[in-house]
């Protein structure tokens, strides 16, 4: 074996152990969302279904298992993240942009001094950020008797947007920082020169060159916000939002609901990023084009000047995932709809385990137990369990376990 | 509609450093009017002091008879054409021309027609929807003027716009500049470190050095009757010839320098007496191989060490007796072929054609 072979085969496994370690417990846990059994599972593997993404199961015993569509607490979870995103949205994103823009009038030793300041909340334990968020706002809630102040204090999405603005309005700010050091600021004065007011070299130079930064702000600000847990387990007190909800379901119980929940977001973020990527080629591509067509018109002799055809260009990219979307939307409402989500194969597994119960139970009554058995036998136990297992009927409404 | 535009004893600090020293300038309406000096030399911080991005720590600034002084760059008759230009590179052509207009209210229609008035000017008719990254670099500078004329300044401010672009390119836009210049008929003040730009384009130049004017006055003048040493070298190439003076007859001074005595012509505002250290200065083109019946007032005995050719001309650099090097300049119509390295030959160069000055600070230092 040449040792270019081996370097290859050990860079190919890195390669492949790298992905599994980054993607292998997402892929498992998708799978689990389309088993129907009741805890995630793969193995025992029990019938494929869509269940779990939408109304979940009702056990035997009538305990409803919801799916995600069902879930109230989930919806209600994710309604308030929402809103606790845009709120920090619309906090951190102007907090950040102004703190940079004074970062660049900013010279001097206090330059680092004031850096320094901003970038702390980053450093802060989230923890530490939520509960002094609301060890604050009770002092202040108490301020002010039963009114408007108290109930403000003591609105858990209130302290929630608060607290998250505190650290997340940073990374909004680094945000700002590295767009603004590649800013010309001649274009400033350019502006300024040319008669514009300061609010007009704001609004019509800074803010346009600002956009993109703008945008990657707002949605690194709703993402943080959206999957923060630490600093709002405190600070959302007695309201829930989709983390807190998640996190207080794995402690009673986890179930596939939660799989399917996560399945739907990986499928939206890969969505989100394709679409993204394909945006950007294109506009990269009609930059370029633009370029070519400046070079040709420029180009005076025929050498490079070849025919150029600005043919009608149909967005691919764009209608192949519109076409995407409504069939995929298209078929799960009609799987939905029909029932088509493995009820059958469902039914068949139920089935197959209450046969399976009512064979024990057969086995039990046919191995009746004597009273000396039952009082504790040679194990030399006094308690009596007679009535426990000697009454059948104690498992006439219970399903069984499965 | 043009203005004067008078520096005061004009002097701009940072902190002990002084940018510009007790400048004093008038320039007239209309006029085109150039800062010369190397780079670090103030003429970046004068123009801003121009402009309003910079008040003075020291005297004022007068546009129009009227004292500048507190009043923003936006409040300013005047417009600034960047070095870099500062194009706004998210607008459009003619978004970028008619932003002065736009920030002063002033219609979309109105912007549109000005714009279109101003691309004619630069001849860059019906290209105004173009983004600004799709110009050439002439193209952009064309614009960039374009987009200051756009509100009828009274004053003209360029900090060293041409020095991006190539030597072609270069000696196109002078030639532009001034043929606007002539057309809108406003005062230009034009900041450079290159004597050709200066030269060509100016009515008159202020050469700078360290913060303060050397000399102001028509190009020809600044060129042939340098008041220092530094203007002698730095505007052109000049040869150095450090001596004592020897003798003086009017005008005409004769200095004793290693390499023998030359005759030479004196500035009438730079006395100079007998035994006072000084240097004549001749300029490469005016060093001449004499012919037969040629009679010059100086005579100087060279020896060729290289020479290279330059197109319409060819240089030659030789050494004098003392060591001293010294170039001159042959026009390529004359027969050179002879000259080589190592070639001992005979110059000469006229009195009036050199001139003398005391000893100081030379740009070449």
């Amino acid at each position: 074996m040449k040792p270019t072979y081996f370097i290859n085969f050990m860079m190919g496994m890195y390669i492949f152990i790298f992905f599994a370690y980054l993607f292998g417990p997402l892929i498992v846990m998708s799978i689990t969302a389309f088993n129907s059994a009741e805890f995630p599972s793969i193995s025992p593997w029990e019938c494929f279904s869509f269940r779990w993404f939408n109304e979940g199961k009702i056990a035997y015993d009538g305990q409803h298992l919801a799916g995600l569509l069902s879930d109230w607490r989930l919806h209600d979870g994710i309604i308030s993240s929402l809103i606790i995103g845009a709120g920090v949205v619309s906090l951190s994103v102007p907090i950040g942009m102004a703190a940079a823009i004074v970062l660049t009038q900013v010279r001097s030793q206090l330059r680092d001094i004031y850096y320094s300041i901003s970038i702390m909340p980053v450093l802060f334990p989230g923890v530490i950020i939520g509960i002094s968020t609301v060890v604050l706002w009770d002092r202040i809630a108490g301020l002010g008797g039963d009114g408007f102040i108290s109930d403000v204090g003591r609105n858990g999405i209130f302290l929630t947007i608060l607290a998250q603005t505190c650290f997340i309005s940073t990374y909004c700010f680094l945000i700002f920082v590295a767009r603004l050091q590649r800013f010309d600021q001649t274009q400033e004065e350019a502006a300024l020169d040319l008669g514009a007011t300061q609010t007009q070299v704001f609004f019509k130079i800074l803010v346009p060159y600002l956009m993109p930064a703008i945008a990657s702000a707002a949605v690194i600000a709703f993402l943080f916000s959206f999957e923060n847990y630490n600093t709002t387990v405190f600070s959302i007190l007695s309201d829930q939002t989709l983390t807190t909800v998640i996190a207080s379901k794995v402690r009673l119980g986890i179930s596939p609901a939660l799989s399917a929940l996560a399945l739907t977001i990986i499928a939206l973020t890969i969505i989100a990023a394709v679409t993204y990527e394909i945006l950007r080629r294109r506009s990269e591509k009609k930059y370029a084009q633009s370029q070519e067509i400046f070079v040709k018109e420029k180009a005076a002799s025929g050498r490079i000047n070849k025919e150029y055809k600005a043919g009608f260009k149909v967005p691919k990219g764009i209608v192949a995932i519109l076409l995407v979307l409504v069939f995929a939307t298209y078929g799960a409402t009609q799987i939905v709809k029909n029932d088509l989500y493995g009820q059958s194969c469902i039914d068949a597994a139920d089935k197959e385990k209450k046969s399976k119960f009512l064979e024990q139970l057969q086995t039990l009554e046919s191995n009746e137990l004597t009273e000396e058995e039952l009082s504790g036998g040679s194990l030399g136990g006094t308690e009596d369990y007679g009535d426990i297992f000697g009454d059948p009927s104690l498992f006439q409404d219970f399903g069984g376990f499965d | 509609m043009s203005a004067d535009v008078e520096l005061n004893n004009v002097s701009v600090t940072f902190g002990s450093f002084y940018a510009a020293k007790s400048v004093n300038v008038k320039i007239n309406g209309g006029e085109f009017f150039s800062f010369l000096g190397p780079s670090g030399c103030g003429k970046t911080t004068l123009l801003r002091a121009i402009s309003g991005f910079q008040d003075p720590s020291e005297g004022s600034v007068l546009i129009d008879n009227k004292d500048m002084f507190g009043i923003g760059p936006n409040k300013r008759p005047t417009s600034l054409i960047f070095q870099n230009l500062a194009l706004f590179p998210l607008m459009s052509v003619s978004e970028n021309i008619a932003f002065s207009l736009e920030v002063r209210g002033v219609s979309k229609k109105d912007r549109q027609k000005r714009a279109d008035e101003l691309l004619e000017l630069i001849a860059l008719e019906g290209q105004g929807e173009k983004k600004v990254h799709q110009l050439s670099g002439g193209q952009k500078q064309r614009v960039a003027i374009a987009r200051a004329l756009a509100v009828e300044p009274k004053v003209l401010l360029l900090d060293e716009p041409l020095s991006a672009l190539d030597l072609k390119l270069r000696q196109r836009m002078r030639t532009e500049l001034r043929e606007i210049q002539k057309r809108v008929n406003i005062t230009f003040i034009y900041i450079t470190h290159d004597q050709g730009e200066a030269l060509t384009m100016s009515d008159r130049i202020a050469v700078m050095n360290e913060g303060e004017i050397e000399q102001i006055g028509p190009c020809d003048e600044v060129y042939n009757n340098p008041l220092t040493p530094f203007v002698a070298t730095f505007v052109g190439e000049n040869n150095p010839l450090f001596g004592k003076v020897k003798e003086i007859n009017q005008n005409k001074v004769r200095i004793e320098t290693p390499d023998g005595d030359f005759l030479s012509t004196m500035n009438e505002n730079k006395k100079l007496n007998i035994g006072d250290e000084a240097i004549a200065f001749v300029r490469p083109e005016s060093l001449f191989i004499p012919r037969d019946g040629d009679n010059f007032d100086n005579q100087i005995e060279v020896n060729i060490e290289s020479f290279e050719f330059e197109g319409n001309i060819k240089n030659f650099y030789a050494t004098l007796k003392s060591g001293t090097r010294i170039k001159f300049s042959i026009p390529n119509a004359i027969d050179t072929s002879s000259i080589s390295s190592g070639t001992k030959l005979q110059l000469g160069f006229e009195s009036i054609k050199s001139s003398i000055l005391p000893k100081a600070q030379l740009a070449i230092d």
